[in-house]
């Protein structure tokens, strides 16, 4: 009588085990990765309705971001600039350029332009973007490298996890103040002399309560 | 003391009504759905269909656009409100306000603390008055019958009309306008008069203190009005009278009378408040002794009280006057001898309601008792409109006679408001051309041949004169958004025949007042305070000392068996006014916890003699008139009367306040627009349900307020921590209790033992609030605060009746005392307790709502799925569910009105008081960023600030000098349900009675 399992059945329990335990873990990871904003949210880069280039305006003529995102240092929110703002050049330098034929058509109109927004926190959070500068948080730190950005591009997940994992430890991101808008600043060899100084000299506490930032 | 409390006569009577609403937060069963007919398979395919539309959804990234400006406008940074002074015109009286405003938007109003009428605080209507600027249903284009026109087309009409009138001086030119008190207003008004002498002005309220304005003429002989100064007085009279709820100027009369309150408790002279009325008001509620009577006998009460204070010149007083039918002549002794032993500190008070005669003659008595220029003051009506039912009348008679080309309404509802045997309705219909100025295209607007929508105040250049006349200056914060104009606007076409800006006019006004020189410098000071420094009226000193008691002993004969009917002013939407308001709407009455309706209110004995229950529904007969309304029975009316509340019934108000209620102007005929004799009620076999919120959120009648009388915590310091007894007498226990030593501890509870790990709240701010139960009046003010703070939405009847409102901040009313009698109330706001061991957090199975480090109990809306565990467990049933997506529906511009830094709750959500942890942040990033410390009164939660009687107060604990930490070191602090042992950081200081020694026990 032929035997009812062939000798090569001997493997399935090995296989089951490990199968049973792969595919567990690969789902997790699996979940885990393409379903956080690691995945979903970074990487992110909207056409915008005038195709402004950071890497130019910053990058190689050095203007500063404050110029146009004037309120970032006094305000909860990063204005984008008023069209009079691009005007205040462009109405001298590439007057004719059809790339920003709607930047003239909005001053000329009234009319005001409608960026899409790039960086986006939920309805349910409430960031504050001048206590992070007061605090000494590079721009670079959540927009990236901005002045090599072509088109405005998301670069870190700006999930809670993330804005956590700060807040409980600021130190290895602060810098001093006065290099916040240096999008090349980088942090000196002995970094951790840096940020205790920076922690004597303005001690910081970010909160990590949900009503922190949740209202 | 011992005391039953009672919140609704079903509890008292132990009626199974009051256990179902005790057993049930959320009495309907089960979330059902908003509208019928969602059938449970339409609801499945429903399911599926938006399961898999979130499915493709939740892929997508919402495409969020951000709009910046073209030109910036100086000054104005993104994310950073600004504030603005300006004024609320409100009839002859002005409250100045601090606005604050969100990208050019409007969103929440505060009192401005150098205002002399609002003093910082606000009331109900002033928070609720920002709903109205977004008000869908105003009116957005000007009309010719049915036809949409232009302003610029009235202009051009206009001009045609005043050409005809300039022919023969206005002859057949009449204006009608509200009352009010504005120099602007009062310039055109003269300018009209002298450009069309033989034109007629009309003014009318349908609210109206005309006859106070006519006694204090005869007790003068000049057009004075008062202002009382509550904290001067050591004895207050309330003659039926209600200056803490429904006076123009409540604030300032809160104010006072609060600090005459706290000075009691904290060891100075406590004020002793006598209240003699027929309908139970907040004033009511709140005096120390109460006397029901009829609204009718008042004049007579007045007679033998001037009898008894037997001043040297009263006249011919003899005994036969000094009786009052159904008084006991003890009472009204003891009350002039309590104002005899504070001559120059006592106070009488007479409600607008009672005939002329009346209030000269109390103006006689006050000066008589050197208590004018102390704790009350006459000053000239100037620039002001005041009101006159005749002038009303004659204009009618006018029109009738044919007399009258047009007809210029200036704001008001006359068709609706007017006195119903004037049929102002059938008299605009004669007139030829009519102009009415509106909010909505209302019974008026309709009716009128141009309507012209009116600009709000928060729109408006203008001005007024606030109570004692100081100047204020109405300033806009932001362009009409309906394209509306002011009546300054129309005034200024009349006048001039040129369509002008409100600013030049109202400059143009100004420009003498302020002087030539330097005129912008001190025009930018005025705007910057919202007034103009130093512009009281000097007092009129009366100079009638005399009452004539004569005059007010007729009023007492009357037929018997019928009832007396008393017209009142609604506390929320006052003549009607405010109608289309739905935080006003909701907002619980007071004194009978009603939402939504305005049902005739009787006693209970009224009831039982005339056969009815609550919620029945009846038909009154009042001078050949009948209305069709629900009854309600409030204890503590006087039998034999029966209350109607005007201001709802509107027809044409909008979407909200169209339909609501029952009208009671078309009972209310001009002979007696207060109250008269010859009302009958008979029972209509047809039940109206009502939504009344007294019996929601019990918490299972254990003992929750407290208090004592001043004797008892002058002899014995921790009297007030007496709990009384609770309300059911199965569950109140019977255990001795003692006067407390040490604070929030009672002697009859061993040491706690907790089953939680102790949570350590030693760094940092940690935030306390307490309540003075011995000040807060009731007055609303602070829920409809928090509802404007912290975006709460509107739900309507049949979910307040299912119990689903959601103020986060409720106010309990208990009665306690005998029902048929006048049970005395208590008032208790109850906000989120934020308890240190809170039992919602235990139970949160998502941890969505936790505790902060700095004491804070919060609420996490995007963790929340719903279980409704942590409102199930919550003892003082604080918590509020979204049983549906209430916000959802919300029209374009009303989104206008929602407070940014606070997130709009969604479906599903359990939500409640946070502290206004928004403001606390603001306030800490502001501090830190400027490099200081928060100091104490910086954070002011909306409640707080709206609190006209100062009766809240929020800060640090950890701060000993705190006005938080005295106040909880004061002996009458205590804690809602200590024995939980939930250690809630809000705590109540309880409430301290001054009754006279020499009237035993409440006056029936």
């Amino acid at each position: 009588m032929a035997q009812i399992f062939p000798p090569q059945w001997n493997k399935l329990p090995i296989v089951a085990a490990i199968a049973g335990s792969l595919v567990p873990a690969l789902a997790i990871a699996f979940v885990w990765y393409f379903f956080s904003p690691w995945y979903t949210d970074v990487g992110y880069r909207p056409d915008q309705p005038v195709p402004y280039s950071h890497k130019l305006h910053v990058g190689e003529l050095g203007l500063d971001c404050r110029y146009c995102h004037a309120s970032v240092e006094i305000s909860n929110v990063a204005n984008l600039p008023p069209t009079q703002t691009c005007m205040n050049c462009h109405q001298v330098v590439k007057r004719d350029s059809v790339k920003l034929a709607p930047i003239r058509e909005s001053a000329t109109s009234g009319r005001p332009m409608r960026w899409i927004r790039v960086h986006e926190l939920p309805d349910y959070a409430y960031f504050t973007h001048r206590m992070h500068v007061a605090g000494g948080i590079g721009c670079v730190t959540c927009h990236g490298r901005v002045d090599e950005m072509e088109t405005v591009t998301q670069t870190t997940p700006l999930s809670m996890g993330w804005c956590l994992d700060c807040h409980r430890n600021p130190g290895p991101n602060r810098r001093p103040v006065s290099e916040v808008t240096n999008m090349k600043w980088s942090p000196p060899r002995d970094f951790q002399t840096l940020a205790a100084a920076l922690d004597r000299e303005r001690p910081v506490n970010p909160p990590t309560d949900c009503s922190g930032c949740h209202r | 003391m011992s005391r039953t409390y009672w919140r609704s006569l079903a509890q008292f009577e132990d009626r199974p009504e009051f256990h179902t609403a005790l057993e049930r937060e959320f009495l309907e069963e089960g979330p059902s759905e908003l509208a019928p007919g969602v059938t449970r398979r339409e609801m499945m395919t429903l399911v599926g269909a938006s399961l898999s539309l979130a499915g493709l959804a939740g892929c997508r990234r919402p495409v969020e656009e951000i709009v910046p400006y073209v030109t910036a406008p100086e000054d104005m940074i993104p994310g950073i409100p600004r504030y603005y002074a300006t004024t609320m015109p409100f009839g002859r009286s002005a409250y100045g306000l601090i606005v604050e405003s969100h990208e050019g938007r409007p969103t929440k109003i505060e009192g401005n603390p150098g205002h002399p009428a609002s003093l910082g605080a606000s009331s109900a209507r002033i928070q609720a008055s920002v709903l109205g600027l977004y008000d869908p249903d105003r009116s957005q284009t000007v009309r010719l019958k049915e036809a949409t026109k232009s302003w610029s087309d009235f202009v051009t009409a206009w001009g045609v009309l005043a050409e005809a009138h300039a022919a023969d001086g206005g002859a057949g030119l009449a204006v009608l306008s509200e009352s009010f008190s504005s120099p602007t207003l009062a310039r055109l008004a003269s300018e009209l008069r002298a450009r069309y002498p033989k034109a007629t002005w009309a003014t009318y309220e349908a609210v109206s203190d005309e006859n106070r304005l006519a006694g204090l003429r005869s007790a003068t002989g000049r057009d004075v009005d008062l202002m009382l100064r509550l904290d001067q007085a050591s004895v207050i009279v309330a003659l039926d009278a209600d200056p803490l709820l429904t006076d123009p100027e409540m604030i300032l009369h809160t104010r006072g009378f609060a600090a005459g309150r706290r000075a009691g408790a904290s060891g100075g002279a406590m004020n002793r408040l006598y209240a003699v009325e027929g309908v139970y008001s907040l004033t009511g509620a709140m005096a120390d002794h109460r006397l029901r009577l009829e609204s009718r006998l008042i004049a007579p009460f007045v007679a033998a009280l001037a009898t008894r204070l037997a001043l040297p010149a009263a006249g011919a007083a003899n005994v036969a006057g000094a009786d009052v039918p159904g008084v006991d002549p003890r009472w009204i002794d003891a009350l002039a001898k309590d104002l005899l032993a504070n001559r120059g500190k006592g106070l009488i008070v007479v409600g607008e309601r009672q005939p002329a005669a009346v209030h000269a003659a109390v103006c006689a008595l006050n000066t008589a008792l050197g208590n004018t220029g102390k704790t009350v003051s006459y000053f000239e009506t100037k620039d002001a409109a005041l009101p006159s039912v005749s002038s009303l009348a004659s204009l009618v008679s006018a029109i009738q006679a044919g007399a009258v080309q047009t007809l210029v309404i200036l704001g008001g509802n006359p068709v609706f408001d007017a006195p119903v045997d004037l049929d102002f309705a059938a008299a605009m219909a004669k007139v030829p051309h009519s102009i009415a100025l509106g909010h909505a295209v209302d019974e008026t607007s309709s009716r009128a041949e141009w309507h012209i929508p009116r600009a709000h105040y928060l729109e408006s250049w203008g001005d007024a004169r606030a109570v004692g006349g100081t100047i204020s200056v109405v300033q806009p914060l932001i362009l009409p958004l309906f394209g509306g104009r002011t009546s300054v606007e129309v005034l200024g076409l009349m006048v001039g025949g040129k369509d002008r800006p409100g600013y030049d006019i109202v400059r143009d006004t100004w420009k003498p007042i302020l002087g030539e020189g330097e005129f912008d410098s001190k025009w930018n000071r005025v705007l910057h305070d919202g007034l103009l420094a130093g512009s009281a009226l000097p007092e009129v000193v009366p100079t009638l000392t005399a009452p004539a008691v004569a005059e007010l002993s007729g009023g007492a004969a009357g037929g018997s068996g019928d009832l007396e009917v008393v017209f009142l002013p609604s506390p929320a939407l006052h003549d009607g006014r405010f109608a289309n308001d739905g935080w006003l709407q909701e907002l619980p009455d007071p004194l009978t916890k009603l939402t939504w309706d305005n049902p005739a209110l009787v006693s209970p004995k009224t009831a039982e003699t005339l056969g009815l229950e609550s919620e029945d529904s009846i038909r009154l007969d009042y001078a050949s008139r009948s209305l069709e309304l629900p009854v309600w029975i409030l204890p503590g009316m006087a039998d034999g009367v029966v209350a109607l509340t005007l201001g709802y019934g509107r027809l044409r108000a909008g979407r909200i306040g169209s339909g609501v209620g029952f009208d009671a102007f078309t009972v209310r005929g001009s002979k007696a627009p207060g109250f008269d004799r010859g009302a009958k009620i008979t029972r209509v076999a047809r039940p109206y349900p009502l939504s009344a919120t007294q019996n929601h959120g019990s918490m299972e009648g254990r003992p929750l307020v407290r208090e004592s009388t001043l004797a008892e915590l002058r002899s014995q310091p921790a009297a007030g921590q007496e709990p009384a007894e609770g309300a059911h007498a199965e569950d109140s226990k019977p255990a001795p209790k003692k006067g407390g030593g040490a604070l929030g501890v009672f002697p009859e509870h061993t040491p706690h033992f907790s089953l939680w790990n102790p949570h350590t709240y030693d760094r940092g701010h940690q935030w306390g609030m307490t309540i003075d139960l011995n000040a807060c009046t009731g007055c609303n003010a602070c829920i409809t605060a928090c509802q404007s703070e912290n975006n709460i939405p509107v739900v309507g009847k049949v979910q307040v009746k299912n119990g689903r409102e959601m103020h986060w901040l409720r106010v309990d009313r208990y009665f306690s005392g005998d029902p048929s009698g006048s049970p005395e109330i208590v008032f208790q706001p109850v906000p989120c307790m934020h308890c240190e061991d809170a039992p919602c957090e235990q139970v949160c199975p998502v941890a969505a709502t936790v505790h902060d480090g700095e004491g804070l109990n919060v609420m996490v809306y995007n963790r929340c799925i719903g279980t409704r565990y942590c409102s199930n467990n919550c003892p003082y049933k604080v918590r509020r569910f979204n049983f549906f997506n209430f916000t959802k529906d919300t029209p374009d511009s009303l989104k206008l009105a929602m407070n940014p830094d606070v997130t709009v709750r969604a479906r599903g959500v359990m939500e409640k008081c946070t502290y206004c942890t928004q403001r606390i942040n603001r306030v800490k990033i502001d501090a830190r960023l400027a490099g200081k410390e928060v100091r104490d009164g910086d954070v002011k939660t909306a409640c707080q600030q709206a609190c006209p009687a100062s009766a809240i107060e929020f800060g640090d604990l950890r701060d000993p000098s705190s006005r938080v930490a005295k106040a909880k070191a004061d002996s009458r602090n205590y804690a809602l349900l200590e024995e939980l042992n939930t250690k809630p950081r809000t705590t109540y200081l309880a409430k301290v009675r001054n009754p006279n020694p020499e009237l035993e026990g409440p006056a029936a």
